[in-house]
């Protein structure tokens, strides 16, 4: 069963005089076992979004239905403890969920919350730690000893020990070096396929969006506005800079050269774009 | 969880209480405290719920709201009650079991003690609801000025008060998120036995912790960079003016205090 939103709607703090609506009328679906990314504007709602995903809030209106579960308005929270274990949330700026004394004992506390054995929980821990590009001489380490970027990778590889099917990642690269960036971008695709998870991120960085999204989810305003394969969605260059986004480099090189008038077909691979840009140069000069 | 707790919450509006001077608001809710002890017969109390409740509707915020503002000192003011019912053992005996007792006078007094506790919890939270913290900070600092005179450091606790309530919704803030996070990792809140529950909240508080120090050293070190120094003289950003209004407020209370000594006087 596909994850799907059906007129899902969110205030935070109903009912209160600080009632702040977070969704409205949401109608999405999210495919299983593909690489979905969720785009918007800040305060578009998309955190607000994953958290209904995680069953850590319930939606005040409509419903979502995420793998086998269906969550409404009077829907008991303690229900979704359940769900939670087949799911693996990374939070914006998960940093500050570190609190064990070393970098190991932090990663194995998810699993241990879900009922692991110690052994197992450790075995993986430290494969998640590998995945996150972490050497074993951090174990021991207290992880507010490290710098930014490797807590980063602690608290992405607490969740990965979860070993969920669903995994989801809120900006998870936001704040991290150029490579840092692409490196976890490359083990979330790569994570994706060969264990076929379903995978949601949540990003500004539409480079990565053209490179490993199967499916793209557009907020605006506390509401999704527009869904698709990412070929869908930049195609319209004029209506993304509208909602203050992005468009990819390939695309938008490409809409300069149709704006000098050479024609070519939309792509949004670097390679294909450079084959009819190395075609048509040759057919000028073949001329 | 957190964002339930309405104790100490400003709730920005523009009803004639918002708009009184936070000195006014504070005179008059600490002296409130004082000034109910005086009520000691039903048409006192009657005078100054009615006080009470005339201030709460004027400050258009909807009793709702301070039912909820209410709700968690409920069982403090139960228990306080029935400790009153319960061990004042004078007057006629209405029930008795073994050496347990209820009296007319334990449950007269019960009552009186719960009707002051409801007016004073509700004039107190008049004041919070109604008056942005910082406003309420300068207030306590202007009326503590006297003190300077005997060294202390009145300036430095005002702003060390400033501070610590700034940071108040940013740290529930925060709280929620690390909740939130940790119950991603399988954390579960509310279940299980007490110590279970107590023990839930430790991969909560470190983190907690932890960046409020980081922040307060990070803080410590903008101020620094900047100069900042809390022994010289400062103006203020906020000027505070006494209006006609403020004046009005005052003299109300004053008259309501003098006639809920009248009352007491013919009453007894
Ligand atoms: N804890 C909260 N309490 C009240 N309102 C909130 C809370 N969190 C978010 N909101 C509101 O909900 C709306 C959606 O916020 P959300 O955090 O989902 O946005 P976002 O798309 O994740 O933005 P960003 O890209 O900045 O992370 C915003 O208008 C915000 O003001
Ligand atoms: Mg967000």
């Amino acid at each position: 069963m596909a994850i799907n939103f059906q007129e899902v709607g969110f205030t935070y703090q109903a009912g209160t005089p600080f009632a702040s609506e977070g969704l409205h009328d949401v109608n999405f679906k999210i495919p299983l076992q593909q690489f979905t990314a969720l785009i918007g504007h800040t305060g578009s709602g998309k955190s607000t979004t994953l958290q209904l995903l995680d069953g850590l809030t319930i939606p005040t209106v409509g419903k979502v239905e995420v793998l086998n579960q269906t969550l409404q308005a009077d829907t008991l929270i303690k229900t979704t403890n359940q769900l939670r274990e087949h799911v693996g949330l990374v939070f914006q700026f998960p940093e500050a969920q570190l609190f064990e004394d070393t970098v190991l004992a932090d990663v194995m506390f998810g699993p241990l919350n879900f009922g692991a054995s110690k052994t197992e929980a450790k075995q993986r821990a430290q494969e998640a730690l590998r995945l996150v590009d972490l050497s074993a001489e951090f174990e021991s380490q207290s992880p507010f000893d490290l710098s930014g970027g490797q807590m980063r990778r602690v608290a992405i590889a607490g969740v990965l020990a979860l070993e969920p099917e669903l995994l989801i990642l809120d900006e998870p690269t936001a704040g991290l070096d150029p490579k840092g960036q692409a490196d976890l971008m490359a083990l979330f695709a790569r994570l994706q396929q060969e264990r076929h998870l379903t995978v949601v991120v949540v990003t500004h960085q539409m480079e990565f969006v053209a490179q490993y999204a199967q499916h793209v989810v557009v907020f605006e305003q506390g509401t999704v506005v527009k869904e698709g394969t990412p070929a869908e969605i930049f195609a319209d260059s004029a209506w993304l800079r509208e909602r203050q986004l992005d468009v990819p480099m390939v695309r938008q090189f490409t809409d300069l050269l149709t704006q000098k008038g050479v024609a070519l077909t939309p792509t949004l691979d670097l390679d294909q774009l450079t084959d009819q840009i190395v075609a048509k140069i040759q057919g000028g000069r073949d001329v | 969880m957190f964002n339930k707790i309405l104790i100490g919450r400003f709730i920005p509006g523009h009803s004639l209480v918002h708009r009184l001077d936070a000195r006014v608001k504070l005179i008059v809710s600490i002296a409130f405290i004082f000034v109910i002890f005086l009520a000691t017969s039903w048409p006192s109390y009657l005078w100054a719920s009615a006080f009470t409740l005339l201030v709460v509707m004027m400050t258009g915020l909807g009793l709702r709201v301070y039912l909820r503002g209410i709700r968690p000192l409920i069982y403090l003011m139960l228990f306080t009650t029935a400790l009153q019912i319960l061990f004042v053992t004078t007057g006629p005996i209405w029930w008795q079991w073994g050496w347990l007792k209820i009296t007319e006078d334990g449950v007269v007094n019960g009552i009186a003690i719960f009707i002051r506790f409801l007016l004073i919890i509700l004039i107190s939270t008049v004041l919070t609801l109604t008056t942005a913290p910082l406003d309420l900070a300068d207030a306590m600092e202007q009326l503590l000025q006297p003190l300077k005179k005997i060294g202390v450091p009145v300036a430095e606790l005002a702003l060390m008060l400033s501070i610590a309530l700034r940071f108040i919704p940013t740290l529930l803030d925060e709280a929620e998120k690390i909740v939130n996070a940790q119950r991603a990792r399988g954390v579960r809140f509310n279940e299980g036995n007490l110590l279970q529950r107590v023990k839930a909240f430790v991969p909560v508080l470190i983190p907690l912790f932890i960046n409020a120090i980081k922040r307060a050293i990070e803080l410590g070190d903008a101020m620094e960079a900047r100069g900042y120094r809390g022994d010289v003289e400062r103006t203020k950003y906020r000027q505070h003016h006494w209006q006609i209004n403020d004046t009005v407020a005052l003299l109300s209370f004053i008259i309501f205090s003098c006639a809920l000594a009248w009352l007491r006087y013919i009453f007894g």
